[in-house]
């Protein structure tokens, strides 16, 4: 039926997923497969690794630009809102006081600044990560399960022609345990 | 886990993980609480809180069917027991964000093997807060109407400039980010159950909590960024709420609420009632869902100093309000310091307060003390009954003794009120005994974090075989 594929579109994704005793040895092995020429990486572990984002070859994070908008956002949102409602579209005069009192201002400005920015954080963190994603190819390794518990690994994404046997010879050169090829399966 | 070293020299740190472990060995221990069937103790507790929570059904539904009248509160006593609930609810939820958010930016380590677990009881905390305000409008179906600022055809607005309303946005935002904190942290530790759990049912459950968590190196990246900047929004956000709530009073001109003290008075408050809330229920739990491994005596002992210095901060600020009582000359405020709280109907709870939140805690000076956990456990719990009369006599004896004898009355609460107050312990209690039972109650992932770190500080006492 590899017919009805072509039809459909679809081209299953191939991974290989290599196995790292330590931690540190994840992350050295990561930057040699990438010195290696591959650039579609990516690490599991069950804990953030020091020195992955530089292995990985990531760039600036986004998510503080992300904060800092949420929060400007915030500020400007709650701060005119209240100058609209006291000022422009039902000012009240209360024996001359001030339609507009900054200070008053204050403690709503501050914590829908906080509402938003703490939103976009976390929001800006699911989003970036594209989660949620219930099914990734890398969860067709049985082994996998355990990269959540203990266990640390590297997942080469292979481009369409690439040849499974180089990307192992790779892992096994940057000191990999064991690897395997996962293949993603349609649903 | 590994007995205790005999051996240790006394003055040597006390270890922030015990025993040997690897990586597996942290993930088994911390999340066998949840494999684990619920005991009988478990059970027994959870009866009381659903006892406990029936009675505040009762309470609620004859509050909304009757009106507020049922209350014990009426002028010049206009407050009661709701907002005393409130703030001393709201108090305790500050332990959980200054456990998590504020040892997290000063990078106490410690922190690590309990911020879930109070994150937790913040949340639930905060639940248990915002009933009161809410059954307080008496129709709270209308409560977002007069609470929100939203266009309706009457063309008015909340009143931006009082304190009341500044307290519905400031307590909102606390709640939320809170969860959203909570949660981005649970979510490594959800992939971690989903992984571990043995029937496909559970797998698919905590699978669907955990949105596809694969522990991906290009989403810690993010992650840390994430987590660290909630962490450095939550801090001046518990700092804002408590201040807010203190306002709530301090801008009246009621003698007793009129003061600039307020503020960081209210926040040490907070701090202090919420820690020994955190210890009241950490206590058991470490016991009973074998978690000393984790929360080690250094834990009881750091948690008891921070007891001690805030209990300390509450003691200065009794000192002042007292101070500034009779330097500044006002009558009222004498009076009301001087004869009212101390001498007056409601002394009792005065004196009471004087003991639990200002003597009891001297006892953790004593090393003997601070490790031992049946005085760490009681004195929690009367630093609870402190703080919670602490609340009553700044609100009622302000009250009910003001600038006209005229307006004095005395107030008695009904058992509507009790109902009430008891009800949303249970509230508390059944939340957080469902926690306990379907979520690790310490961050797994942090811990293994933490083992790292040790494996790799030469200074630190040795955890085991580095990994």
């Amino acid at each position: 039926m590899s017919a009805g594929h072509d039809d459909s579109g679809f081209v299953a994704r191939r991974f290989v997923l290599a196995e790292f005793a330590t931690p540190e040895g994840l992350v050295n092995g990561t930057r040699k497969v990438r010195e290696a020429g591959y650039k579609d990486l990516d690490s599991h572990s069950p804990m953030p690794l020091h020195g992955m984002e530089e292995a990985l070859g990531l760039g600036r994070p986004k998510i503080p630009l992300i904060v800092l908008c949420g929060a400007i956002a915030g500020m400007c949102i709650a701060y005119s809102m209240i100058y609209f409602c006291n000022v422009i579209d039902f000012p009240i005069n209360v024996a001359n006081r001030p339609m507009h009192a900054p200070a008053a201002n204050i403690p709503i400005t501050f914590e829908l600044a906080i509402l938003l920015a703490a939103g976009s954080s976390f929001f800006g963190f699911f989003t970036l990560a594209k989660l949620p994603t219930p099914y990734h190819p890398v969860f067709e390794s049985e082994d996998f399960a355990r990269a959540a518990v203990d266990a640390y690994f590297l997942s080469i994404e292979l481009p369409p022609e690439a040849d499974p046997e180089k990307a192992f010879a790779a892992a096994q050169a940057a000191g990999a345990l064991s690897a395997e090829l996962v293949t993603e399966s349609e649903r | 886990m590994a007995a205790p070293n005999l051996s240790r020299d006394p003055l040597e740190p006390l270890p922030l993980l015990e025993g040997t472990h690897t990586d597996k060995t942290i993930n088994d221990s911390l999340l066998a609480h949840v494999w684990r069937g619920a005991g009988k103790g478990w059970w027994a507790l959870f009866g009381c809180a659903l006892s406990a929570l029936g009675l505040l059904v009762i309470a609620i539904c004859w509050t909304l069917y009757k009106g507020i009248g049922v209350w014990g509160n009426n002028i010049p006593v206009g407050w009661a027991f709701g907002i005393i609930n409130f703030v001393w609810w709201i108090g305790i939820g500050h332990a959980g964000t200054l456990i998590s958010a504020i040892l997290l930016l000063f990078q106490q380590k410690w922190r690590t093997s309990i911020n879930r677990f109070s994150e937790a009881m913040t949340l639930f905390a905060v639940i248990c807060a915002l009933l009161f305000p809410l059954l307080h409008t008496g129709r709270p179906w209308f409560a977002a109407y007069w609470l929100m600022p939203y266009p309706s055809v009457q063309r008015i607005w909340p009143q931006f400039k009082s304190p009341l309303t500044w307290d519905v946005f400031a307590v909102s935002t606390y709640f939320t980010v809170s969860l959203l904190f909570w949660f981005l942290g649970l979510v490594p530790d959800l992939a971690a159950l989903r992984d571990s759990s043995k029937s496909k049912t559970k797998r698919m459950i905590y699978g669907i909590f955990a949105l596809g968590w694969r522990g991906s190196g290009r989403h810690w990246a993010e992650y840390k960024w994430a987590y660290l900047l909630l962490a450095g929004l939550a801090t001046p956000l518990v700092l804002s709420v408590h201040t807010i709530v203190s306002f709530d009073f301090a801008v009246s001109v009621i003698p007793g609420w009129h003061t600039t003290i307020f503020p960081p008075y209210f926040v040490a408050g907070a701090v202090f009632s919420g820690f020994a809330m955190v210890v009241t229920w950490m206590l058991p739990a470490r016991q009973f869902l074998g978690l000393k491994h984790v929360i080690t005596m250094k834990h009881l002992e750091n948690m008891a100093k921070v007891m001690l210095v805030t209990g300390m901060m509450v003691t200065y600020g009794y000192a002042m309000e007292h101070f500034i009582a009779w330097y500044s000359g006002s009558p009222y405020e004498f009076s009301e310091f001087f004869r009212v709280r101390q001498h007056g109907p409601m002394a009792p709870i005065y004196w009471l307060m004087i003991f639990c939140n200002c003597v009891v805690p001297q006892i953790f000076w004593s090393k003997r003390a601070r490790t031992n956990v049946l005085v760490l456990w009681f004195a929690s719990i009367l630093i609870n009954v402190g703080m919670w009369c602490e609340r009553f006599t700044i609100i009622l004896t302000s009250l009910h003794r003001d600038f006209l004898p005229s307006s004095w009355k005395n107030y008695s609460p009904t058992w509507v009120d009790f109902s009430l107050f008891i009800g949303t312990i249970g509230l508390f209690s059944t939340l957080f005994l469902l926690f306990l039972k379907f979520v690790p109650a310490v961050a797994v992932t942090e811990i293994k974090e933490l083992r790292h770190e040790l494996a790799h500080d030469p200074t630190a006492e040795p955890v085991g075989e580095t990994h």
